[in-house]
């Protein structure tokens, strides 16, 4: 028969394959249910029913087989899924002719359980052929995420450049597709002789010619390029990773030396020294806190409306509130009870230039769950800052222009999460920037007052004189 | 009864007796055929209509300009974009080329001009080198030339992106493809899909300010400002830095605000009395404007007046008193961004360096530009950061397209003055705060600057990143025109990942 024929019959494989999983099951919970005299009814059901799944079992094993010889498969895992669909066509046949010919009637439903059995491992293996290994329970241990993490190395250049450096990029950006268990493009990457072996098409690294190199190549291609790898929709390497690849190919793909056994470009220095470093976390919006809240009371919203106040969830389907003052300058300590019903929601707060002052910090000071919280040109002074001691998750405070001074500040020190911290105009004097820098060593403490300095070209221009 | 009301009852009774005046048969024969008409269309056009966009998305034209939320939290709050109309030369600037000094002078070589297409070089031209000095700065060492000393300090602030490419070669839709994403006429700009997208955190302001620059409007008009086929109320509003910020925004000699008020009650009951007639958005969206523009006589003023900033702040940005500089409007843009406004859109002409005559010549005119713009673009990013502002305010620096590493040579013969031609295939842009990383560049161009090796990125690349740092995913956000959806990055763009933090 034609290959592409097979082919075609082989992609009905996962579409046949559900029928006999579910018609089979329903035959044996009739089976269990028509035990009974009294349902005895349903008994006329079993024979269509079996029949039916025999056959469906019987076609998933014909498609299955069709799609195993067209490679791309474990064959060892396709080899144990193939027999056990078989034990099922088998299994499902004896029962549908015993039950036909009214023979070994006792031994029915115990057959019938077997064939469950048999059902549950052949659709577990085809899972793990279709998804990988560790699919079904991947999410019950979120530490073996798929997303993998590359650790920091002590010391690159004593690092082994295949284990240390070229592994870690496969193992997060190809394995999951070329690996012991599912194949594509004839292809697995997981072991340095396979890898150098390549795929359906041949070769995909030629060890110092990686511009040659097929897997090169396709790196390169644009995202949407068919040919392009890894696929458009899964995650994709970075440029610095792909010179790193090209740098290893080029000075002939070596598994078993040092990074200084090799020669190094100017260009590839600093791509080897950032591995030293943790990998930098790309983060795509603003850190906003991970667990559900109950949406905001409406009437309390409403109410700071009134005011002037604009107050919105952060994003779209989040109840996390920002609270923003800019149209509020009236908005004094009187008014601060106002936030104490959105407690819970309130993440964002910006009181500046608002009437507010230390009397109305006590109230600030509740609403726990702030990260961010500008309090620039307020009233505020270190009496007010003692209050905000409770706000653990604080990232952002904005001080500017207030009376604050560094020992209101350094009231503070244990709001460990801080990042930044803004101090232009205040009370804080330059000789106590060190210390409170040594306090908070994470954040970034901003004193401002920076000056621009005064050129000679700032007011000048540069004239053109015409030769004479 | 007040004396109000009787004025309102008044004007209303007027417009109604007029309106029936031109109420003939053949009016209302008329209309009655359009009403089926209309009728028959709007159930074929309902029909067709999708509901893509997002309740949040939904125009609501009685409040066009009322916060909203944006569909993930964004790292931004607000855009300041200056763009240096005429396009700067990156090689003079940030994209260091000593191999190109190698070559000044000689032949370009054929291989740069095969199948090419220039605005004005015609024939073979002559390479011209680097005319700047370059140093590496700050930790990042990126190199930046002397004809920008203090930016130079703050190198370590802001990402650079060195290979940004475009396909246009004149100005006007290279201007139009930067800020509305397509280089012919009709796309709204960033600004309107923006403050489409979130309306403004100040209702007595506009959302979207344009200050111009450098004595000329850019090439593409208005138009770069323009809401193109969203509702008109989003379209920038330009604002002067000297005499009055609005046109107009004073009451004449003689009106008193409590008569301006009362006209435009009476106006908006008149408005609100066509609206039940008709009901037509576009007069709610009228009446809204009318009563934001009144709130804006007040506020408008007090923002827009530069002068109540302290002297060592002007003598950070370089101000001059009095004039329309970019100096001014970059301190402007600062106030309008803490006061609420969303985008400022700052247009600085002049930077079309051809070398036709001293202005637009790389070794004169260029440097003076380089000059008027340093100072103030760098106590813009200081500012903002003293503030605690630069954190949410993205700040986007750029021309519409590069310049080549070619000398120009007008239709074949040797400009008199050193200059280069408007280029697409790589140009510098960078990009500040707003969730941007600092110290970091992406993208590199060949030894000569010619054409971008890698890390290649579009204008709707950057389009995606500004919506990106907003908080809206560029491919979801659209807008519902003609039938079908429309987005800003039209069917392109990404986000670029490597220059967030």
């Amino acid at each position: 028969m034609n290959i592409a024929i097979k082919e075609f019959i082989g992609h009905w494989h996962p579409v046949v394959v559900h029928l006999p999983i579910g018609i089979l099951l329903l035959s044996v919970v009739l089976m269990w249910a028509a035990r009974k005299e009294k349902t005895e009814g349903m008994r006329k059901a079993i024979s269509i029913s079996l029949l039916l799944g025999m056959i469906s079992a019987l076609l998933a094993c014909i498609t299955g087989y069709m799609l195993s010889i067209s490679d791309d498969y474990d064959k060892d895992l396709a080899g144990w899924h193939l027999w056990m669909g078989i034990s099922v066509a088998v299994t499902s046949a004896l029962l549908y002719l015993g039950h036909m010919r009214g023979m070994y009637q006792r031994w029915h439903l115990p057959m019938g359980i077997l064939l469950c059995v048999l059902l549950a491992i052949t659709g577990h293996l085809g899972g793990t052929l279709t998804h990988g290994s560790g699919y079904l329970t991947k999410s019950l241990f979120a530490e073996n995420d798929e997303v993998y993490v590359r650790k920091p190395l002590p010391n690159v250049q004593e690092a082994m450049v295949y284990q240390d450096v070229v592994q870690p990029l496969l193992q997060s950006k190809c394995y999951s597709c070329h690996n012991a268990n599912k194949k594509k493009g004839g292809l697995q990457m997981d072991k340095p002789e396979l890898l150098m072996k390549g795929g359906k098409n041949g070769e995909v690294i030629i060890a110092g010619r990686a511009e040659e190199s097929e897997m090169i190549r396709r790196l390169l291609l644009p995202r949407e390029d068919e040919d392009h790898m890894p696929p458009k929709e899964k995650p994709q390497p970075t440029e610095n990773d792909i010179v790193l690849l090209h740098w290893w190919i080029n000075s002939g793909a070596p598994f078993d030396k040092k990074v200084k056994d090799l020669e190094q470009p100017e260009k590839i220095k600093p791509l080897l020294l950032a591995l030293e470093s943790e990998p930098e976390e790309v983060m795509l919006q603003a850190e906003i806190p991970q667990e559900p809240v109950d949406k905001a009371n409406k009437e309390a919203v409403q109410k700071l409306r009134a005011k002037g106040v604009v107050v919105l969830p952060v994003a779209q389907n989040s109840h996390y509130l920002v609270a923003n003052f800019v149209t509020a300058h009236h908005f004094s300590d009187a008014d601060m009870q106002l936030l104490l019903p959105l407690k819970m929601q309130l993440i964002w707060l910006k009181l500046g230039g608002t009437k507010v002052g230390d009397s109305g910090m006590a109230v600030v000071g509740e609403l726990n769950r702030l990260m961010r919280l500008q309090l620039e040109h307020t009233r505020i002074t270190d009496a007010g800052l003692s209050s905000l001691k409770s706000l653990k998750d604080l990232r952002y405070l904005n001080l500017v222009g207030t009376r604050v001074t560094a020992s209101g500040v350094q009231q503070l020190k244990d709001l460990q999460k801080l990042q930044s911290v803004y101090l232009y105009q205040t009370h804080v004097s330059k000789s106590d920037y060190p210390a409170l820098q040594q306090l908070f060593p994470k954040a970034h403490i901003d004193s401002g007052g920076y000056e621009v300095p005064i050129l000679e070209s700032d007011t000048t221009e540069v004239k053109y004189v015409p030769k004479k | 009864m007040t004396q109000k009301e009787l004025h309102n009852d008044r004007l209303a009774e007027e417009a109604k007796r007029s309106a029936l005046g031109y109420y003939t048969r053949r009016h209302f024969l008329r209309e009655s055929a359009m009403g089926l008409g209309a009728l028959a269309l709007g159930s074929l056009i309902g029909s067709c209509g999708s509901n893509s966009s997002s309740a949040n998305q939904v125009f609501d034209a009685a409040n066009p300009l009322a916060p909203k939320l944006p569909p993930f939290p964004g790292k931004a709050r607000a855009v300041i974009y200056l763009h240096m109309a005429g396009a700067p030369s990156q090689l003079e600037l940030f994209d260091y080329k000593p191999e190109l000094m190698k070559l000044d002078g000689l032949d370009c070589p054929q291989s740069l001009l095969e199948g090419k297409r220039f605005a004005f070089i015609r024939g073979v031209p002559k390479m011209l080198g680097p005319q700047a000095v370059f140093r590496r700065r700050g930790q990042s060492g990126a190199w930046v030339s002397d004809h920008l000393p203090h930016f130079a300090t703050i190198a370590d602030e802001v990402s650079f992106l060195k290979a940004v490419t475009t396909d246009q070669f004149n100005h006007a839709p290279a201007q139009l493809l930067m800020h509305t994403g397509s280089p012919r006429l009709g796309r709204p700009s960033i600004g309107s899909w923006i403050t489409y997208g979130l309306g403004s955190e100040n209702q007595n302001l506009p959302g979207f300010v344009v200050l111009t620059s450098g004595g000329k409007n850019p090439d593409a008009g208005k138009s770069v400002w323009g809401s193109g086929f969203l509702p008109s109320v989003y379209q920038g509003v330009q604002c002067r830095s000297e005499g009055d910020p609005v046109l107009f925004i004073f009451d004449p000699e003689g009106m008193s605000r409590d008569l301006r008020k009362a006209s435009i009650d009476a106006i908006n009951e008149v408005n609100r009395l066509q609206y039940a007639e008709y009901g037509d958005p576009e007069i709610l969206s009228r009446i809204a404007q009318y009563e934001m523009a009144y709130r804006m006589q007040i506020s408008v003023p007090e923002v827009m007046n530069i002068n109540d900033e302290p002297d060592y702040i002007h003598a950070m940005y370089g101000t001059k008193s009095g004039k329309a500089c970019f100096a001014n409007n970059v301190l402007l843009a600062r106030k309008l961004v803490e006061k609420g406004v969303r985008f400022v859109q700052l247009f600085d002409w002049g930077w079309d360096s051809h070398g036709t005559d001293p202005n637009l010549a790389i070794d004169y005119g260029f440097i003076n530009k380089c000059r008027q713009v340093d100072k103030a673009m760098t106590a813009l990013i200081l500012d903002l950061k003293q503030r605690g502002l630069l954190e949410e305010t993205l700040v986007v620096w750029g021309g519409e397209f590069g310049r080549t590493p070619m000398m120009e040579n007008r239709e074949g013969k040797q400009n008199p003055f050193k200059g280069r031609d408007h280029h697409v295939e790589a140009f510098t842009m960078w990009m500040a705060g707003g969730g941007i990383r600092k110290g970091a560049s992406y993208g590199e161009t060949d030894e000569i600057g010619y054409s971008a090796i890698s890390g290649k990125v579009s204008a709707w690349d950057i389009q995606a990143t500004i919506l990106n740092q907003l908080g809206f995913d560029h491919e979801q956000f659209t807008y519902q025109f003609q039938g079908r959806p429309f987005r800003l990055t039209d069917v392109a763009g990404r986000p670029i990942t490597e220059i967030q933090s």
